[in-house]
């Protein structure tokens, strides 16, 4: 891609994002945000590896808790450090997850992260001490160098930050000694082996850089509603996850931003009509895999490759 | 205490013992997973139920109508949404079937809305006493269904030629092709057998979960219990439900309560860090 073509492109999103904020507020431009950090998260896994996780709302669930309990234990404490403890302890339950994961294979690993959403969730509940357990807890202000970060304005710049400085970072990762390796290890596990890539290494790393960025976007995500409870970190979020990776196709960050934000404006659209909205995100899933199964970012660059000749 | 939560473990085990076998009948002969399969249960008790309630048939008719719908349905399916994708990588199948599932759960909230409704009962529910175990006809009609279905599939698969053909495409779909089994045929029929038996799973659990659309969550019960006792193989699933069904009654009735919602996903996690092949299972050795 030339750099004229990737200016455009950010461009494009600015103005795309500008427009979002004019129709449906500064609130879903920010939930938007922090969905497009999560599904850029779980491509990493999904994409890199072609391992699939029904359960990053766990992650999710983890990232909040951690930034609602040490905005409530250390309120003085910079946002910065509060996304590194929210990123890093999702992290380190990454590694958890993924050390019995690596001697899976397939459908094994999404029945484990399954499992583990669902777990979290519960634990959630039973450490009410901590947590409030069902009543869930409200989540303050973040602090930037002793400005507390209260409107949605002042968030939006946050979640921003955040969510380019991941697009940045998962993109140079994709073209990075490590994302050659994911891809080789993708292709095929022997053949990589072969010349010296290490399985184990590489498959746990994908987990947990992937649970990373999602515990870093649970943090934001507590920061934009700021009140949290376990009923929001369900099986369906994660599966709706996995739908925007999907939708834009395996593989490609742009395209998990592209199924982010399509998703996430199609929910505000039909949050009246809760079975209608399931509907249409399960049809999605299903057609997209038969039809599109490189997502629309194939179907875009099936276009482009058209119009070149 | 301890035999009575055994015998009502049994009877739950037993419905997902059923989900189970549904799942590596489809899993054996195609080798994909269907994460759909407790929807299609739920599906199948709500067509039993309109039976029922709309044109009034008995009950008994009414529920051997749904596990009849209930093939139907996943003859659609497959013939929809996973014959056009039969080329693509297993893994693509299987998201696939996260999405159906996701689509079959809002089309019956649809149809029929998220409330829960009674569902009546094969069985009766009065208790009877046996010593100091208190059970009802319907945990033991439950038991006695699933036990007979799971014989007449056992049969089915020893005895007839369409159960060996199936046995056949299992094993090696190319060499079964070649000796004349219509293979594409085999993945139908296979489809509607699964369907048919989480049919009939759905219809005899929800008289005790009462209906509603919330019951395809059985499917994960029926995962933990497929790996328990070993993914892919038919004994393991029924021994895992049952198994599985009286692990969870004994957590639910001597820890706490809340546990037992928590017990199949601990199981998944446990048996896939200790022994992933699972009890009944063989240990998974690929070639390069």
């Amino acid at each position: 891609m030339t750099w004229a073509w990737r200016v455009l492109l950010w461009a494009g999103g600015a103005a795309g994002l500008w427009w979002l904020k004019g129709t449906l507020g500064l609130f879903v431009v920010n939930l938007l945000l922090v969905y497009v950090v999560v599904a850029v998260g779980l491509n990493v896994l999904m994409g890199f590896t072609g391992q699939i996780s029904a359960g990053h709302a766990g992650f999710l669930a983890v990232g909040a808790y951690v930034a609602a309990l040490v905005g409530q234990h250390a309120p003085g404490l910079g946002v910065g450090w509060a996304l590194l403890a929210a990123g890093t302890v999702s992290a380190v339950l990454g590694v958890v997850i993924g050390l019995p994961a690596l001697r899976l294979a397939g459908f094994y690993i999404a029945m484990a992260t399954l499992a583990f959403g669902v777990v979290v969730s519960e634990a959630i509940l039973q450490l009410d001490a901590w947590t409030g357990g069902a009543d869930g807890m409200y989540v303050l202000a973040p602090t930037w160098f002793g400005v507390s970060l209260e409107t949605d304005e002042q968030k939006f710049w946050l979640v921003l930050a955040v969510a380019v400085l991941t697009v940045v970072t998962a993109s140079n990762l994709a073209r990075s000694k490590v994302g050659r390796a994911l891809t080789a290890l993708r292709e095929s596990g022997v053949a990589a082996e072969c010349v010296g890539i290490s399985t184990p290494f590489y498959r746990t790393l994908a987990f947990v850089v992937s649970a990373f960025y999602t515990g870093m976007a649970g943090a934001l995500f507590a920061y934009v509603v700021s009140y949290i409870s376990p009923d929001a970190f369900s099986i369906e979020l994660s599966i709706d996850f996995v739908a925007m990776v999907i939708l834009g196709g395996m593989g490609s960050i742009g395209g998990s931003i592209l199924g982010a934000a399509l998703l996430t404006v199609l929910d505000q659209y039909l949050a009246a009509f809760q079975d209608f909205r399931a509907l249409i995100f399960g049809l999605a899933v299903v057609v997209c895999m038969i039809a599109l199964p490189n997502g629309l970012q194939g179907l875009f660059r099936a276009a482009g490759a058209r119009l070149r000749g | 205490m301890f035999w009575q939560l055994v015998v009502s473990g049994l009877a739950t085990g037993c419905i997902y013992a059923l989900v189970a076998l549904g799942l590596t009948l489809i899993y054996k002969a195609t080798e994909h997973v269907n994460f759909a399969q407790g929807e299609m249960a739920m599906v199948g008790a709500f067509l039993g139920y309109t039976l029922y309630t709309d044109l009034h048939l008995p009950v008994s008719m009414a529920v051997a109508g749904a596990v009849v719908l209930s093939g139907v349905v996943g003859l659609v399916i497959q013939f929809v949404v996973i014959r056009p994708a039969a080329d693509q990588p297993h893994f693509n199948v299987f998201i696939i079937t996260m999405g159906l599932s996701i689509v079959l759960r809002s089309l019956a909230g649809l149809v029929w809305s998220h409330d829960e409704f009674p569902f009546p009962g094969l069985f009766p529910v009065r208790p009877v006493t046996f010593g100091p175990v208190v059970v009802t006809p319907l945990n033991l009609g439950t038991i006695a269904v699933a036990v007979g279905i799971m014989a007449g599939l056992f049969a089915f698969f020893r005895y007839t030629r369409h159960g060996v053909a199936m046995r056949a495409v299992c094993e090696r779909p190319e060499a079964a092709q070649l000796m004349g089994v219509e293979v594409r045929r085999v993945f139908a029929a296979v489809w509607v057998l699964s369907a048919a038996v989480s049919g009939l799973a759905g219809a005899l659990i929800a008289p005790v979960l009462n209906l509603s659309t919330h019951m395809g969550a059985v499917v994960i019960p029926a995962f933990a219990a497929a790996i328990l006792g070993g993914w892919g193989s038919f004994p393991g699933a029924i021994a895992g439900g049952m198994a599985l069904g009286v692990i969870e009654n004994l957590a639910g009735g001597y820890l706490a309560g809340q546990i037992k919602n928590m017990v199949p996903f601990l199981v998944v996690l446990g048996v896939l860090v200790v022994r992933p092949q699972g009890f009944l299972g063989e240990k998974e050795i690929r070639k390069v």
